[in-house]
This record gives C-alpha cells, structure tokens and sequence, in this order.
C-alpha cells in the first residue's frame, strides 16, 4: 500500500505516467455493417487500445452499456475541405513537391461537423488553384491537433486539377497585372498544356539522365505509380482530357498513371473510357438541380450506374459545408438512386479507404484494424437514421447517450 | 592516434567557430565597463574558485545595499548586499561581508537584475526586414542598431537594460536575433537565436512563398541540408525563435521543431491555452506577444496556463511601436489574470536570459553575472512601483539623483 502510495507520488512528481492498464470499451448494436458484405444482428464489437479485438454476434447489452441501433465503419472523405487560409502558393502553378499537411486549419469547424456525422478518416488535398497543387495526406477527424497523432497516410497521392478551377481568376479585373494572380493558365488547353509540359520534362529529364529537380521528382513518383493521381474533373471534356493524359504517359512509355477523378460529376458519360483506363471515381455530393460546377450534371442513379458497371466510386462530402452535403446523407441519395445498402455503405467506407491504400487500417470493421466506428440509431442511410455517436480510434468523441 | 588529434583539432575549431559568432566580438564596450573577466562567466569550478579568491580591489569595487533583492529567479531576500566589481556581481546576500573601504551605496527601495524584452526593434529606426526575399537566415540584426539611439533611453527609463533584438516578423527565415544592453552599445550576444517564422506575416502576395505548403516545403529544403546559421541550429548550437500567431501555426511550429530536433521557443502566446498540451511536449519556450489595453482575456490566461504547465516564458516588447512600459504592464495584467507575480519577474529576468541563450551573462543576480540593475520603488510587477535608478555594468545609466 505505503509501496504503492510511493510509487504514485514518484510518478507523479516525475510527471511520468506508469504504463496505463489497456483502455477497453463495448458497444452493442441491433446490426453491424462491417463493410465486408456481413451484418451481424445483436452483436457487439470490443475496442481495447484503439484497435478493434473483437466482434461478437448473440451479445445481449446491460443496463448502462453503450447500445445503438446500428454500428458501421467509420466514414472515409476523399474529398474534404480542411485547408485554412493562404493555402493557395501562387508563385507556380505547378507544385507537386508541397504538402496540404500543412496548411491544414486544424481547428476549423468542419472537423467537428465531419466527425459528428460518423467520418473518422478525410484526405486533406491542396486547393485546386493550382494545376498540380501538391501531395495529399489522409488524417483522421478528431485528436490531437498535430500530424504525427492524426495522419493516416502523408503523401497519400498526388492532388492537381483538370477543369476550370486553376484557370479561373488568372486575370485581374482590370488594369495591369500586379500580382500572381496574374498569372498562367487562363484557359483550359492551357491547363492541359501545363500537365503535360511538367510531366514529359521530367520524364524527359530521366531519360536524359538528368538529376530529378523536387518539381520533377514529385511527378515521376506518380509516373513510378508510388502513389495514384488525383485530379478534380467536373465536366465530361475533363475526364476525358485526364484520361487521355494517363493513356499518353502510358504510350509514351512514361509510365503507368494510377488514376482516381474526383468530383467526376460527369463520368456516367463516359463509362467505357473509366474501364479501359480502370480508373476510380469519387462523386461530389449529387446536387439539388442536376448540375455542378462547369453545368457538369449527375443524377442520383450516377452512382449505381457506376457501380454497376465495376468502376470503383466513393461519395464525398465536399467539406460538409451543407447538411445535406454530408457523407452520411450522400449514402441515402446514392440508396435512392438505386444502390444497395452495401453498395452505398461501401462507397463512404471501404472502397475510398483501398483507393489511396488506407484499407490496412480502416475502411471495415474487422480485428486488427483502428477502432473507428459511427455509431447510427437504425439501418444506415434510411430517411429516419442518422450517425448518433463517433469513436475515432477507440475515443468516443461523440457519445449518443 | 592521427584520428583522435584530426578529432580534438576539429572539437578546438569547432569550439573556436562558436566562441567567435559569440559574445562580445567587435563590441564598442567603453573602457570604464571593461569586465575583468573578458567574455567568458565562470563556467567551471576552477574558473569559480579562482573569482571567488579574487581579492576585492576597493577602488574598483561597489557594495549596493537595499531592502530588497529580486534574484531573477523568482526568490528575493530581504535587506541584501549586491558586491560589484568591474560591472561584475562578485557577491550577493543579506550576510555579505563588505570589504575594507569599498564604497557602499545605501538605496531606498528594491533591487532586481535589469528587465529583458524577449522580442524587440529598438534603434533599428525600421530597418528590419529585406522585402526582396524570404530567407536570409545570415542576416545579423546587431549590425543594424545604432547604439545612441533615443527608443534605449526610453527602455531604460522603464527599467529595460537588454533587448532581443529581431529582424521583422514578414520574412519565412529573416536571420538571427542578438541581445544588446540598452547603454553602452554592448552586444551580449550575437547571434542569439535563428528566427523562423511560420505564421501567415512570412507569405507574401508577390513572392515565394504565398502559401503555408510552399514555406514548410521552403523551410524542409532548407533545413534537410542545412548550411550556416541553419546549420548551427540543426546541430543545436544556436537555439531557434518561431513566430506564430494561430493554434495552426502552433501546431506546425512544434511538429517542424520536433522534426528537426530544434530547440528554442515560440513566439506568439495568443493561442497557446488552446494547445497548451502541444507546446508543454515539445519543450520549446514561448515568448509572449506584447499585450496592450482592452486585449482579450485569452492573451492572459494563455500565458497563465503555459506557467502552469511548466513552460519558460519571456515577454516580448516590439518596441518602438510600443512604449517599453508595456513590458512590465503585460505582465501585471498577466498577474491580475492569476500568473505568478514572482514568475511574472522570472519571465522578464532569468527565463527571458536563458531563452536567449545569454543565462550565464544577465537575468540574475548571480555571481559572475553582469551587474545590471534596477532600483524599484516596490514591487517590479505592481504597477504602482516606479524605476528610481538603473545601473547598467555596475554604472548609473538613468535616474538616481534626489
């Protein structure tokens, strides 16, 4: 006892904690979408340590034990808004050495709304006005607010942009050119004119035997396809254009480009150039009117389309800004455009998490991998469910109760 | 054997390399506060034991009395003898034996070690910054200040005796800081610290970088091959000062910081009782952002919450677009908001020194140490206490007179 009293003092004085005892926790649900294509009716999964140890069907919850009506994985975005101010570097268009980590706003308030809407894991790119903007990192929504607690992934892929976004606002209103806002592409072709100028110069630098510059470097790593591509195209003439740029590295003999468009609002249009190029599409939220950006336009059955036709699709929130943008809501769009539970539960889930190769640690409830769950107050994406409490590597950082 | 003397040539080099971008080189010291101790401040026994034997000389030694005695490490004592010599504290106590005819100078008040402004432009009559570009990490503030200049007069008046001075905040690596009396020109330090700046003053609208991704790229460049003052601070020999204003920067200051095993401390306290669990892991210090009437709450009790954890703090000044006064009134408002009046005093004395690397010169009332010292009237961090005299190197620099 005395020994024990010492030694808590000791530990207290020094400002060491002993080795804490492994934190456990339960949580009971009527089902359990794993993500595997099983559901587990009364089960419970056991988290200890932040990790997932074990999921038990049959399990009947006590009085005061954490119980919902449904648990799934943790949400996955590919398509977050996290960055804060003067995240845009202006002084090149061309940036694949520079890292959205950071210039992430760590305590913006869309953390909070992503985490209470059941998505643990976002992917933090940079901002599209730039024709390649820079790496991505995958983090997850709630902890500490510094990289090494939160990332999942850094360097997850490489972020640049297709549509108009980089060329949109290069000129100044009027007068002369005074900053770099100024600056290069203006048009469209031009953007293309950039990816491509980047990418053979530095695959032409290799051939030549030339020491790679950080520029250079940073896109033959994609070419090398140490990590995939990610590029925003809205409108149809942009997926095409990053597909035909993929398939000309490929040609080329460059390398092979391991594609994924994001914000394809358009790809249903294109559904034999996504299965040649086996490329992945991850959806913005499906809009009120039809159209999107560039009057791209997608319908609620896009994403089933998609699917359908074995093109891996994600949905994404977009930063979550709206309610109805938020990821949880998508899967109940995508449901009523035709998806099956599975299908939509897969899509905020597992198949985001393969696509940027996260899938080791989430993505699916199963033993082994990180503890983070949503926790719903019936079957997901029904009218009347909705996320009702968040573990993020075993915390409850939302608690339902 | 011709290893070990390539080794030992090269520790000697090396040793020598420090010493010259260290204290006191070319320093306009005048003659009547030549210290006998040169540079160096006992850092070893046998240098401690030899100034200890030291027999006082009368003519050139000093006993200052008061009613009091600030050590600048948080404890006082009542009725103490500082004994000076040369500008040199030689002895400090209530049982100090004063040797045969030194003179003593009885005061009327209290004493402690000259305050220091952690952050600070004096005499630098705005020239701080090279708008041009964004690294200049050999850029040395000290041969920029003008020793007459009017802004010391004024910190002196507010009991300031020793700047940090910095180049501007706008630059990602603007160069290095150096700590200088405000009498005397004399420069204790240079350089004292490799200033970075990871707040959004270092982007630019019309240069490299205009974003946070491009200066962290910029600063990885830099400090993944790291040449001169980088490399002193990659290698820990020059300790770093990082600007930042927001609980972002915070957090990248401190995952840069621990990337690169830098040592240091922050600048920029507004945020920190937000994060205060990052910066207490990283042991870096925080220099606090000067405070200014009507600030918010938060300004304060983040720099409570930071003592509480244990961080070392300073007080940054900005002077002169802010009245030096502001440095004892930042910490009474500190005090008001719950800080601990006697760390308040240890910010602004022998935490503010050793944030800067200069601990052994200035900060306290120390055997060795410089004798820089200011009589209050009472209290230092109560605002009703007045400065009646401030002695710089042993030497009345203001006040004093009836």
């Amino acid at each position: 006892m005395m020994l024990q009293l010492a030694g808590a003092l000791y530990a207290l004085t020094l400002g060491v904690a002993e080795p804490a005892p492994a934190e456990s926790m339960v949580v009971f649900a009527d089902a359990i979408y794993t993500s595997t294509g099983d559901v587990i009716e009364n089960g419970a999964v056991t988290i200890t340590d932040g990790k997932i140890t074990a999921i038990t069907p049959g399990e009947t919850p006590g009085d005061g034990d954490l119980h919902v009506g449904a648990i799934t994985a943790g949400m996955v975005d590919l398509s977050a808004h996290m960055l804060g101010y003067e995240s845009v570097e202006q002084s090149s268009e061309i940036t694949p050495q520079l890292r959205a980590e950071h210039a992430i706003d760590w305590f913006g308030v869309a953390w909070q709304r992503q985490a209470s809407s059941g998505v643990t894991t976002v992917l933090v790119s940079p901002s599209d006005r730039n024709v390649i903007g820079g790496l991505s990192v995958a983090v997850k929504t709630a902890g500490q607010p510094s990289l090494e607690q939160r990332a999942v992934k850094r360097d997850a892929c490489l972020r640049g942009a297709m549509g108009s976004e980089p060329s949109s606002g290069n000129h100044p209103a009027f007068g002369r050119p005074t900053d770099f806002y100024s600056r290069r592409p203006t048009t469209r072709m031009g953007v293309e004119w950039e990816w491509r100028k980047s990418f053979f110069d530095a695959a032409q630098g290799r051939a030549d035997g030339a020491e790679p510059t950080a520029q250079a470097a940073g896109l033959l790593e994609v070419l090398d396809a140490k990590r995939p591509l990610f590029i925003q195209t809205w409108a149809t003439q942009d997926i095409r254009t990053a597909v035909f740029f993929k398939e000309e590295m490929a040609t080329e003999g460059f390398g092979e480009i391991n594609l994924i468009l994001d914000a394809a609002a358009e790809a249903w249009r294109e559904p034999e150039l996504l299965v040649r190029s086996k490329t992945a599409i991850v959806l913005p939220p499906f809009p009120d009117s039809g159209r999107t950006r560039d009057n791209a336009f997608m319908a609620l059955s896009t994403a089933k389309q998609l699917v359908d036709l074995g093109v891996p699709v994600a949905l994404s929130s977009h930063g979550a800004g709206q309610h109805r943008d938020r990821l949880g809501m998508q899967g109940a769009l995508a449901r009523r455009g035709g998806m099956s539970l599975e299908e939509a539960l897969q899509a905020v889930t597992i198949t985001p998490a393969k696509m940027i190769g996260i899938d080791d640690r989430v993505g699916s409830i199963e033993v082994g991998k990180d503890a983070d769950l949503a926790l719903w107050n019936g079957e997901p994406f029904q009218a009347t469910s909705r996320v009702v409490g968040t573990v993020v590597d075993g915390e409850l950082i939302v608690d339902p109760r | 054997m011709i290893l070990s003397t390539i080794t030992a040539a090269a520790l000697v080099f090396a040793f020598a390399a420090e010493d010259s971008s260290g204290a006191e080189t070319a320093t306009p010291t005048p003659a009547t506060t030549a210290s006998p101790t040169g540079t160096a401040t006992p850092t070893t026994k046998a240098e401690e034991l030899t100034l200890s034997l030291q027999p006082i000389n009368a003519e050139r030694a000093v006993a200052f009395k008061a009613d009091r005695l600030y050590l600048g490490d948080g404890k006082h004592i009542d009725d103490g003898i500082v004994l000076v010599q040369d500008g040199v504290i030689h002895k400090v106590g209530s049982d100090v034996q004063i040797p045969e005819g030194v003179s003593v100078i009885e005061l009327k008040g209290m004493l402690s070690p000259g305050l220091i402004a952690s952050h600070g432009y004096e005499g630098l009559g705005g020239e701080s910054t090279d708008s041009t570009r964004a690294v200049l990490p050999e850029a040395d503030i000290s041969i920029a200040f003008k020793p007459s200049h009017l802004d010391f007069a004024a910190s002196l008046e507010a009991g300031v005796t020793s700047i940090v001075l910095a180049p501007s905040t706008s630059m990602l690596v603007p160069g290095t800081t150096a700590v200088v009396k405000t009498a005397g020109g004399k420069i204790v330090r240079r350089p004292a610290q490799l200033q970075v700046v990871l707040s959004g003053d270092a982007l630019s609208y019309n240069r490299f970088p205009t974003s946070h991704a491009g200066a962290m790229a910029e600063l990885d460049r830099l400090f993944s091959e790291p040449e001169g003052q980088i490399a002193r601070a990659v290698s820990g020999n020059l300790p770093v000062l990082i600007a930042v204003n927001d609980r972002a920067d915070i957090a990248r200051a401190t995952d840069f910081a621990g990337r690169y095993r830098l040592r240091g401390a922050l600048y920029g306290s507004l945020w920190a009782e937000d994060v205060i669990d990052l910066i207490a892991g990283s042991g870096l210090g925080v220099v606090c952002d000067p405070f200014d009437v009507g600030d918010d709450g938060r300004s304060m009790r983040s720099v409570v919450a930071l003592a509480n954890r244990g961080v070392r703090l300073g007080f940054g000044l900005d002077a002169p677009g802010r009245s030096p006064e502001n440095l004892r009134f930042g910490a009474a408002l500190c005090v008001r908001e719950g800080l601990d009046p006697k760390l308040a005093l240890k910010a602004m004395c022998g935490d503010a020194a050793a944030i800067a690397g200069v601990e052994r010169r200035v900060g306290r009332l120390e055997r060795g140490l410089d004798a820089d010292l200011v009589l209050w009237s009472g209290d230092p961090t109560e605002l009703t206490s007045s400065v009646l005299a401030v002695y710089i190197d042993g030497k009345l620099v203001h006040g004093g007179g009836e």
